[in-house]
């Protein structure tokens, strides 16, 4: 049997303010709302209301052989509910299909993990009931923020009750084992590695014009599919940002016509379409993967060195994490919110200072003019809200 | 007894304010309008800065036509075209070069070339100022053509002094001291250097390249030098081998400013750094001290107001040592936000390493803030109720910091006494030594 697990991840954080020095201790509004909501609907107009039309298009033409996963992150979710419940309605009209997998993750889209499990429990049930809330469905499998993990993870997202987890096929824990198989975590939980050369001939060099494959057609990457069932692959994991398709890829290289033909293109050859949960459950865990260091889909360097690599990195988040139990004992949802979306990743990443194409790509993603300007604003938020705190 | 003519060389004056530079200028000419006559060129003048009894004359609004016009009308006068080669030559002259004294033949060489070129170039008695050489003065004052417009503003400058009548030559900084090494010598007339700011001051106290050349050329050639503090003379005789007998230094004034309070957003104390991020000013020293402040008195904030090279270091290295939530860089910040610090600053700290003046400790001890100052700040000798310590000694300007912070009663005290200093301070009373000074030194 051959199958392919297409998943998606749909996210926006709530970026923040230029919030200088004069505004400490007279502006608790942190958020950028008019940029926010901005870049909300504009990745709501070309992305996710176009993509989800073809999809839900797609789901009724192959009958139910069609399959995809989405993890929505609970920012996106909060944001959609006051903006656009549009949107959200489309999702549900997705998962209402039965053809799509809504995946656990943290409310918040956050490192948690790395410095309170207490709070990273409690962003995990929050992002449960929000899909609960919003879509109507109880998530079994979990992926964490940008795909982290590491042992530590598998055992204590096993203990929670999942079913299955989702990472990054990278070689540096792989070896010279391919990511086309299910894994199992060293607590046995079933483990789905990204294979991402595959997704990245899709989410980074579609558009490419000096890649020597471009164009890239969906016969010549179900061809490259086959090749890699040829050599034993079981399911090939493909995951990847949502907003790929009209976003990062825009609509005019062609990425709607790709992804509208690709099932297609597979299922003619016999390639069936699994769900995370369906595919643990298809294939037997081949071997055990072994996570010291976290790893992540980030970056060349694939672990935590996106969002946690330099001293201003390291500081923010440090300064952040130890107001945890201030905030706890001040029992104010209001604060706990305040806090909790200051931990969206999305805030160190673009505090980044790597170079080259990293650099290239953190600088896509950020508002800011330099990951130093991103540093001070945020330090200048974490000194009133801490001023706050000791009110 | 009779006004003395005045011909000052200014480079920086408001609305262009890079540092204090401008800012002094201004305070000054104000001041001595009301004593001497006074004529004033710059490179860029705004008519929102013109002042009473003072003919202030910006090369970006000459009148070519009419200079033109003053020139002819006085063409006996004009002998030649003397272009000091200092600026152009400086950079492979060494630095006791000067093309009227005995020199090397190898040096002679040199300067003849230079000066061949110069005199074939811009001979006169038709005066070579075309509307091109204005423009040069229209941009940014500095940059990596400082050289040029530095040379166009002697030029200039010398044709429109020669249409004046004046006294003497006083010139502020080494941007116009070309200028006023070629205006003493076509007009003979005494040659006063004002010294704000030096460059072994900016580049470090080890400093011995072009810039530093043509300082030590201008001062070694000049009737009398005017420092703006004891500290910055010493400078110029220790570095600059510069004869004690013709530096007499006058200190800065301060503008009165309307001073106010701000209650802070913020319960913790604030501690306050102004200036540019530059090596000379130390704020790589400020964040050693904050540290230091940081593990004895938590509850204290310390801001870092305004930018240059430095600030992406210091940034990551405030982060290095988990202080990033007490230190607030602001960047650059215009006055009315520099002064909304000092309404609500606790402590002003001016760590430099070498600062001839440092007239914003004055501005901050207007506001009533009291002032933590280095040793090698000349602010500090009108200033002695302010604590002092060596910029390198970080444990004492945290001690001085630490005591204002905890000690109500040596900060009122102290912020007392300064007010009281204050009292002798003003452009007024420094324009009156400088007017004193002519008239001794120079025999005006």
């Amino acid at each position: 049997m051959a199958s392919v697990c297409l998943y998606f991840q749909v996210h926006q954080p709530f970026r923040l303010k230029e919030y200088s020095f004069f505004h400490i201790g007279r502006d608790y509004a942190y958020d950028n709302d008019t940029v926010n909501l901005q870049i909300l609907n504009r990745v709501a107009d070309k992305c996710y209301i176009p993509a989800n039309n073809l999809l839900l298009n797609l789901i009724a033409k192959h009958k139910g052989a069609f399959k995809i996963a989405f993890s929505l992150s609970g920012v996106l979710l909060e944001q959609l509910q006051k903006a656009r419940p549009d949107v959200i309605n489309s999702f549900k009209a997705l998962v209402d299909t039965g053809c799509v997998e809504i995946l656990a993750e943290t409310y918040y889209h956050t490192l948690a993990f790395h410095y309170s499990s207490e709070e990273f429990d409690r962003q995990v049930k929050l992002h449960a009931d929000i899909v609960k809330a919003t879509l109507g469905v109880k998530p079994t499998v979990f992926r964490n923020t940008e795909l982290v993990y590491n042992n530590y993870l598998g055992t204590h997202i096993k203990n929670l009750g999942y079913k299955a987890i989702l990472s990054e096929g990278t070689e540096r824990v792989l070896g010279d084992r391919s990511a086309n198989h299910v894994y199992k975590a060293t607590s046995g939980l079933p483990l789905l590695l990204r294979n991402y050369k595959l997704t990245d001939d899709v989410a980074f060099r579609f558009q490419d014009k000096n890649w020597s494959e471009y164009p890239l057609t969906a016969t010549k990457y179900c061809n490259w599919l086959q090749t890699e069932f040829s050599k034993g692959a079981e399911t090939i994991n493909l995951f990847m940002d949502f907003e790929t398709f009209g976003e990062h890829q825009w609509a005019d290289s062609g990425i709607f016509g790709f992804i509208e033909a690709l099932p297609t293109e597979l299922l003619a050859q016999n390639i069936q379409f699994l769900t995370p949960s369906e595919t643990v459950k298809a294939y037997k865990a081949k071997d055990e993967v072994i996570v010291n260091d976290s790893i992540s889909w980030a970056d060349l360097e694939r672990d935590l060195s996106a969002w946690r690599n330099n001293s201003m990195q390291y500081e923010s988040l440090e300064k952040l994490y130890a107001f945890e139990q201030q905030v706890v004992a001040k029992n104010n949802p209001d604060l706990f919110h305040t806090w909790a979306k200051l931990q969206t990743s999305d805030h160190f990443y673009y505090m980044s200072t790597k170079h080259a194409g990293d650099g290239a790509v953190h600088s896509y993603f950020s508002p800011y003019k330099s990951p130093y300007d991103a540093y001070l604003y945020y330090m200048n938020i974490l000194s009133d809200f801490e001023i706050r705190l000791n009110r | 007894m009779k006004k003395i003519n005045v011909l000052m060389l200014g480079w920086e004056f408001p609305p262009v304010v890079n540092g204090g530079l401008g800012i002094a200028c201004l305070g000054l000419a104000k001041a001595l309008s009301a004593i001497v006559n006074l004529s004033i060129i710059v490179p860029q003048a705004s008519t929102e800065y013109l002042i009473e009894q003072m003919e202030l004359i910006g090369l970006n609004q000459i009148d070519l036509q009419k200079l033109k016009t003053d020139l002819a009308a006085r063409e006996v006068s004009v002998q030649t075209n003397f272009s000091d080669e200092s600026i152009e030559s400086i950079s492979f002259i060494p630095v006791d070069f000067y093309p009227y004294e005995n020199v090397s033949s190898e040096q002679q060489a040199v300067i003849n070339k230079s000066i061949k070129r110069t005199v074939t170039e811009n001979y006169i008695p038709k005066p070579s100022v075309t509307a091109e050489d204005l423009a040069t003065f229209s941009g940014d004052l500095y940059g990596d053509d400082i050289w040029t417009k530095i040379q166009q503003y002697a030029n200039v400058a010398s044709k429109v002094a020669s249409t004046k009548q004046f006294d003497l030559i006083h010139a502020h900084d080494w941007m116009t001291f070309a200028a006023g090494l070629q205006i003493k010598h076509e007009s003979g007339k005494p040659l006063v250097l004002h010294i704000h700011s030096l460059e072994t001051d900016r580049a470090g106290i080890g400093s011995r390249g072009g810039v530093f050349q043509l300082e030590q050329h201008a001062m070694n050639h000049a009737d009398l030098i005017i420092p703006v503090s004891n500290y910055t003379a010493s400078v110029i005789q220790h570095h600059y081998g510069i004869n004690a007998s013709k530096v007499a230094p006058v200190h800065n004034g301060v503008e009165k400013v309307e001073t106010f309070k701000t209650e802070k957003p913020f319960p913790e104390k604030l501690v306050l750094f102004l200036g540019r991020l530059t090596g000379q000013k130390g704020p790589s020293y400020f964040l050693e001290i904050a540290h230091k402040v940081l593990q004895n008195y938590p509850n204290v904030r310390f801001v870092v107001a305004g930018t240059g090279d430095k600030l992406k270091g210091l940034i990551e290295t405030s982060a290095y040592k988990q202080i990033g939530s007490r230190i607030h860089f602001t960047g650059f910040l215009d006055r009315e936000k520099v002064y909304e610090l000092l309404s609500m600053a606790d402590v002003y700290c001016m760590p430099s390493v070498s600062e001839p003046f440092g007239i914003s400790a004055l501005e901050a001890a207007q506001f009533g803030v009291p002032c933590v100052i280095s040793n090698q700040s000349g602010v500090a000798e009108v200033l002695p109720s302010a604590l002092t310590a060596d910029f390198w000694d970080i444990s004492l300007m945290a001690r001085n910091i630490f005591s204002l912070l905890k000690d109500e009663k040596l900060t009122n005290e102290v912020v007392t006494n300064t007010l009281k200093d204050l009292d002798n301070i003003s452009w007024e009373h420094a324009a009156e030594q400088i007017v004193t000074l002519y008239q001794s030194r120079l025999g005006l």
